[in-house]
């Protein structure tokens, strides 16, 4: 029995010392890895706002070497904390622990040095009635305890999630059936009237969004009922005329032709000239003021514009003779300011004029929007405000019907917008949640709509001409868009440089045909046909692809690059590399060369072509070539 | 007599209930049966899914975070201008602080010939914030992806970061594909 | 003759060959650039002779050692057993608490561990595409099976949560014995909730909120070092706190032992109730004798019982009932139903979007997917609260019934339920073999 309980004698003092110096460094030891605990949440290197900053500072004045010596230090010397202080905490934690292990020894052999040897209390007798009636009483106390927060929390936060959940998830339903419903464009034809009612239906729908979870049993089997009605009035007022009409196929309104598609509705349109020996050159005159714009033609008149920091102007020429017919000073526009900066190779007016036969618009880097008659006089002007767009505003003016489509895609907002071509007051607007981009819209015809399509980062979009709404949206793209797209046959091509091609089947729920990543562009557009889709990219290569499966046909590389946007014209692409010759190619499944033409300028401006003739821009000169 | 009798009922009445819990751990055991992988599971992040939230590096039990950035060479174009090194709107292109991307400098830009890089990751310094590779996933072809270290993870029972993972992008899968890496550009549609 | 035959067998081996070398480089060629084609940035080909670095994919640790966790978790089961059963020795379920702080503790880092393993099963039993490691359901039942045979055994120093709670016990303060049973039903509240959640696939409660892993692992978030610290703190002073009032596990174990055939037992031999092991249990789980004096009157204590066993159901309902109105507070830990309601609160005009939000715009799910999945979950929670509930009521119901019956009872025993057969109270009896 004496070997139950050791009395072997133990040092009681030595082992109270030996826990109390464990028991007070473990406690030094806990407070200081607290500390460094602490600390490391502060420096955390992933959002040093403080370098961030600096970084940013630096971005500003790219020269200044102490900013840049200052991050650098600031950097290593959070890194090296953030480090550090792991380490001290790592290394903390070990002593910490052997201290208290050393304790917990300490502390037990100290209690089993104490004889406590077991006794017995006499005196005591343990109730079991009296400890049976309190764990009752205390167990119902608990529970009702318990069964009283639990209530009270639930009646305060009652919310009927489940319910709202039910609902949400059929208000989503019915909605998205709705828009797809909405976007058909196969629809009846029923006039105006549908119209307003599905205007209704969209109203419902948010009126049923909008009431909360007290939606009876009823209205949600109407939410369900809601899509078939929806389909069976749903309409769209559906496009009867014809877009790009007649009148502008005849001629060449705005940049990339009619519609801004890339695509010229001439015939005989002459393939071999030579600037150098004048051969097949008709006239050639000197503009005032230099810009990138390309000319635009309606009937006898050749329009453009040239700007510079300080001036702006609109050309008018005789497209027979080269003769200047006028020039329209632009200045004194209500609300207009300085020109903002702009790199040289975008300029000041970029954006080139389009016309609709009965004025001209322009539009300039500092936001002034002008339209003018055919013979000068200006019709009405305003400021669309001074775009925040780092290069410099460049997106082409395109008119439909009545409506002059601007993309305004800057820094601080992205719009896309129509202005009435005879008083410039907004008809409609839609904002758009896009960075800047330079693209021009193109608007093409498709099914039964008017569709104005626009690129930018992070999408490929589609508006109704006709009301602005808009009809898809994909997010495909990305970076700086400087190419517009191209359409065919219900396809929507869209590239940038940096990002991808994609061949986009529109619709409602549009979708990506294909992706292709070889050949990309960041300046000149592509071009779409039926069968084909071209590319051509800035470093000097052309590309084609099968329009519907993406296939590459061929692929051809030139010597010199390409800004100026190719225009199909005659079943023939024409396309004016940087340095002046023109490439003249068939559009087909491989690569025939028709002729290449020499201007013996440089240009990055797009051609015109009207009645036979092709209009180029190079330099400080416009050039007529044909007979 | 009485009280063993008493005692007799009191151990069958034991013996039954035995019985009882006993068949049913044999049950639920072969309910289970049929359901078990005879190996380990491991987290694995789904690179598709992953939206480089950043809370890999701080959600992790272990400091710091077991995911890391893994490069996979194969996908890499060497580029010179990396977004995953590189900030944003860098002027030069250079191994300066100012310049890099990483907060901890955990990627080590190495020349190899003319035009192009090799980028490494230091594991040591990696802290998983993902930084990098959604400049490389941006940019470029991804092939900066993020997963989880299995050295360094410890399988706790419930990840940690799945819990707090905003996409969903955290999955427990049989110990013998421990890591996946997203294939080229092209799955990436939309 | 023969010599032409071997030239034409020779030629066509050439050729075949050569034949399929071409093939070889044909595809090569063709198969390389289609890769790269894909690529926005070709790998480039490189003339310097660089050879690319392995993607580094380090190795997890060998399944083998799964295997030897559980070997080791049997070996450490029959030792311990071996030990309090046989040699009742409580030096050796010291040493083996030791070896477990070590191995379960410290080395494996506190994951796996029975405890945990509880989720694991309920997973795999509720959803169906989980498939659970052998490993985990070894564990779970392994220990269950041991405690159902010899007691809590398991707990005694197997558990490394447990073990050091143990050795740290230096002074116990002696609990009053209600208190004891009320803090007792805590354990139940915590089993359900966890089966709750790990049922639903929402979240792994247990390991979230397990006091010691982050010890053991030298790495947690503060709060977990704080709750570990305070457990700790607190082991010192009342004996194993989480065991006795929280441990979910424990539960099981508890219900297990209570049936189990070969339990530790104070004396060897027979009891002479001499009283001296009265008082030598930290955890208060010795049965006291109960004389026939101090019983109460039989009849009104049968009442009393009968009253109480039939208000069972009505506690259940009550319980049930409770905790049904109380379901979307608990769903909304489930981080697809948070997802939702976010979502369903958010306005795109006036707030800016949490993480979470963005990420489910940027996969592209459908909303009313998401909203009918989170209608799923808060049904599902629904049914999961009124059998919580129930479950409660019954416990509570239960133990209210139970504290109404008597055992007549001469000896000093411990108590199977509450004993986790530490062997502190053995070296007290005086009774020799």
């Amino acid at each position: 029995m004496d070997t139950k309980f050791s009395n072997k004698p133990v040092n009681l003092s030595l082992w109270r010392g030996v826990a109390i110096v464990s028991g007070v460094f473990a406690i030094l030891i806990c407070a200081m890895v607290i500390v460094n605990y602490l600390q490391i949440n502060k420096v955390d290197p992933v959002n040093t706002e403080v370098i961030n900053t600096l970084v940013e500072r630096l971005n500003e004045n790219p020269n200044d070497a102490q900013l840049r010596e200052q991050i650098r230090e600031m950097d290593l010397l959070v890194r090296k904390a953030f480090f550090t202080n792991q380490w001290e905490v790592r290394t903390g934690a070990y002593l910490l622990l052997l201290s208290i292990i050393v304790m917990i020894i300490a502390m037990q052999v100290m209690k089993m040095g104490k004889k406590n040897l077991p006794s017995v209390d006499e005196d005591y007798q343990q109730n079991i009635i009296q400890y049976q009636k309190n764990a009752r009483k205390w167990v119902s106390i608990g529970g009702s305890v318990l069964i009283v927060v639990t209530l009270i929390l639930a009646f305060v936060t009652h919310k009927d999630l489940g319910t709202r959940f039910t609902d949400a998830a059929k208000v989503a339903k019915a909605e998205t059936v709705a828009s797809e419903v909405k976007a058909t464009p196969e629809a009846e034809q029923e006039a105006a009237k549908p119209v307003v009612a599905e205007k209704k239906d969209v109203e419902k729908l948010e009126e049923l969004k909008a009431s909360e979870p007290e939606v009876k049993k009823e209205t949600k089997a109407e939410v369900i009922e809601k899509p078939v009605e929806t389909k069976a009035v749903a309409s769209i007022k559906k496009y009867k005329g014809e877009y790009p009409t007649k009148e502008m196929m005849a001629n060449f309104p705005s940049f990339r032709g009619p519609g801004g598609n890339g695509i010229g509705y001439q015939k005989n349109v002459p393939t071999e000239w030579d600037g150098v020996s004048g051969k097949n050159i008709k006239w050639k005159v000197e503009t005032a003021l230099h810009a990138y714009n390309s000319p635009v033609v309606w009937g006898d008149k050749l329009f453009l514009s040239g700007a510079d920091a300080n001036q702006k102007q609109v050309y008018c020429y005789d497209k027979n003779s080269g003769k200047l017919l006028w020039t329209a000073d632009v200045k004194d526009i209500a609300g207009s300011s300085a020109a903002p900066e702009v790199t040289p190779d975008t300029g000041h007016a970029a954006a080139s004029v389009s016309t609709d036969g009965k004025s001209v618009f322009a539009i300039f880097s500092n936001g002034d929007l002008i339209a003018l008659d055919m013979k000068g006089k200006q019709v009405w002007s305003k400021n669309l405000g001074v775009p925040d767009n780092h290069y410099g505003h460049s997106s082409s003016l395109v008119v439909f019907e009545d409506k002059l489509i601007v993309q305004y895609d800057h820094k601080k907002s992205g719009k896309v917008m129509a202005l009435s071509t005879k008083t410039g007051d907004q008809i409609w607007s839609t904002d758009r949640k896009v960075k800047v981009s330079w693209a021009s819209p193109v608007i093409v015809k498709n099914g039964g709509r008017v569709e104005v399509i626009l690129a930018a980062d992070p999408c490929v979009a589609s508006y109704d001409a006709q009301t602005g709404e808009e009809l898809w949206k994909l997010d495909c793209i990305t970076g700086e868009v400087g190419p517009s797209v191209a359409y065919a046959n219900g396809i929507v091509f869209a590239l940038n440089e940096y990002a991808s091609l994609v061949a986009i089947k529109t619709g409602a729920q549009p979708e990506v045909l294909w992706e292709a990543y070889d050949y990309l562009s960041d300046v000149p557009s592509p071009i779409a046909t039926d069968k084909y889709l071209f590319v051509v990219t800035s470093y000097g290569l052309i590309a084609c692809y099968d329009a519907l499966s993406g296939e590459l046909y061929w692929e051809h590389e030139f010597d010199n690059g390409f800004y100026a946007s190719p225009i199909l014209v005659d079943d023939k692409i024409y396309l004016l590399d940087r340095a002046g010759s023109m490439h003249i190619f068939k559009a087909d499944k491989e690569f025939v060369s028709v002729a290449t033409s020499n201007l013996g300028e440089k240009s990055d401006s797009t051609p015109a072509f009207a009645d036979g003739h092709i209009y180029i821009r190079a330099g400080k000169n416009l050039y007529c070539i044909g007979k | 007599m009485e009280k063993k009798g008493k005692k007799d009922r009191r151990d069958f009445i034991n013996t039954c209930f035995r019985f009882a819990a006993g068949a049913s751990l044999v049950g639920v055991t072969g309910v289970l049966a049929h359901k078990t992988v005879s190996g380990n599971t491991l987290w694995q992040i789904d690179t598709t899914k992953c939206t480089q939230c950043g809370r890999c590096a701080t959600s992790c039990v272990v400091t710091p975070s077991a995911v890391k950035c893994i490069h996979v060479y194969d996908m890499c174009g060497y580029c010179d201008l990396c977004g995953g090194y590189l900030r944003p709107n860098v002027k030069n292109i250079t191994t300066g602080a100012e310049n890099q991307l990483c907060p901890t400098g955990a990627i080590k830009r190495k020349y190899i010939e003319d035009p192009f890089f090799e980028y490494e990751i230091i594991e040591d310094l990696c802290i998983g914030c993902g930084k990098c590779v959604k400049g490389c996933g941006a940019f470029g072809n991804g092939s900066l992806q993020l997963q989880v270290s299995h050295d360094l993870c410890v399988n706790c029972n419930q990840c940690a970061i799945a819990r707090d993972c905003p996409s969903d992008a955290f999955s427990r899968v049989p110990a013998d594909e421990p890591y996946k890496f997203s294939g080229f550009k092209k799955e990436k549609k939309g | 003759m023969s010599e032409i035959l071997k030239y034409l067998t020779q030629t066509w081996n050439l050729k075949k060959l050569v034949t399929l070398l071409s093939l070889f480089v044909l595809m090569m060629t063709s198969g390389l650039p289609l890769l790269a084609q894909q690529q926005r940035f070709p790998k480039p080909e490189f003339e310097s002779g660089y050879t690319q670095p392995v993607t580094s994919m380090p190795e997890a640790r060998a399944d083998f050692f799964a295997w030897f966790d559980v070997v080791i978790l049997i070996l450490a089961l029959s030792l311990i057993t071996w030990l309090i059963l046989k040699k009742r020795s409580r030096r050796g379920v010291l040493a083996v608490s030791v070896f477990s702080i070590l191995y379960f503790g410290f080395f494996r880092e506190g994951c796996i561990c029975s405890v945990g393993s509880l989720q694991n099963v309920t997973l795999a039993l509720f959803q169906p595409e989980y498939s659970i490691p052998l490993s985990a359901l070894a564990f779970f039942v392994i220990p269950l099976v041991y405690t159902l045979f010899f007691g809590r055994t398991f707990c005694a120093g197997v558990c490394p949560l447990g073990a050091i709670q143990d050795v740290l016990l230096l002074r116990p303060v002696t609990m009053k014995t209600w208190l004891q049973k009320v803090l007792g039903l805590i354990p139940y509240i915590y089993l359900g909730l966890s089966v709750l959640y790990a049922s639903t696939a929402t979240d792994f409660i247990i390991c979230r909120y397990d006091p010691f892993v982050g010890i053991y692992r030298f790495d947690a978030t503060f709060f977990m070092f704080s709750i570990g610290a305070i457990f700790l703190v607190l082991s010192a002073f009342v004996a194993r706190p989480y065991c006795r009032f929280f441990c979910p596990y424990g539960v099981l174990l508890n219900w297990m032992s209570r049936f189990s055939k070969h339990h530790l037992t104070i004396t060897p031999n027979k009891c002479i109730q001499c009283r001296l092991c009265e008082d030598s249990c930290p955890l208060g789980a010795i049965n006291k004798p109960v004389p026939v004096k101090v019983m109460e009157d039989r009849s009104s204590a049968t009442k009393r019982f009968i009253k109480l066993s039939l208000i069972i159901p009505v506690l259940m309902i009550l319980g049930g009932w409770t905790l049904s109105n109380f379901h979307e507070n608990l769903a909304k830990v489930n981080s697809k139903v948070r997802l939702a309601n976010e979502l369903m609160l958010f306005k795109a005009d006036s707030m800016l979007p949490s993480v979470e939000i963005e990420a489910f715009k940027s996969a592209g799910t459908p909303v009313e997917e998401l909203y009918s999945e989170a209608a799923v979950i808060v049904e599902q929670f629904y049914i999961g609260s009124w059998v919580l509930g129930g479950f409660l009521g019954l416990v509570f119901g239960l133990t209210l019934s139970g504290l109404s019956v008597f055992k007549y009872r001469e000896d000093y025993t411990p108590d199977k339920a509450e004993c986790v057969s530490c062997a502190r109270c053995l070296k007290y009896c005086p009774v020799e073999k």
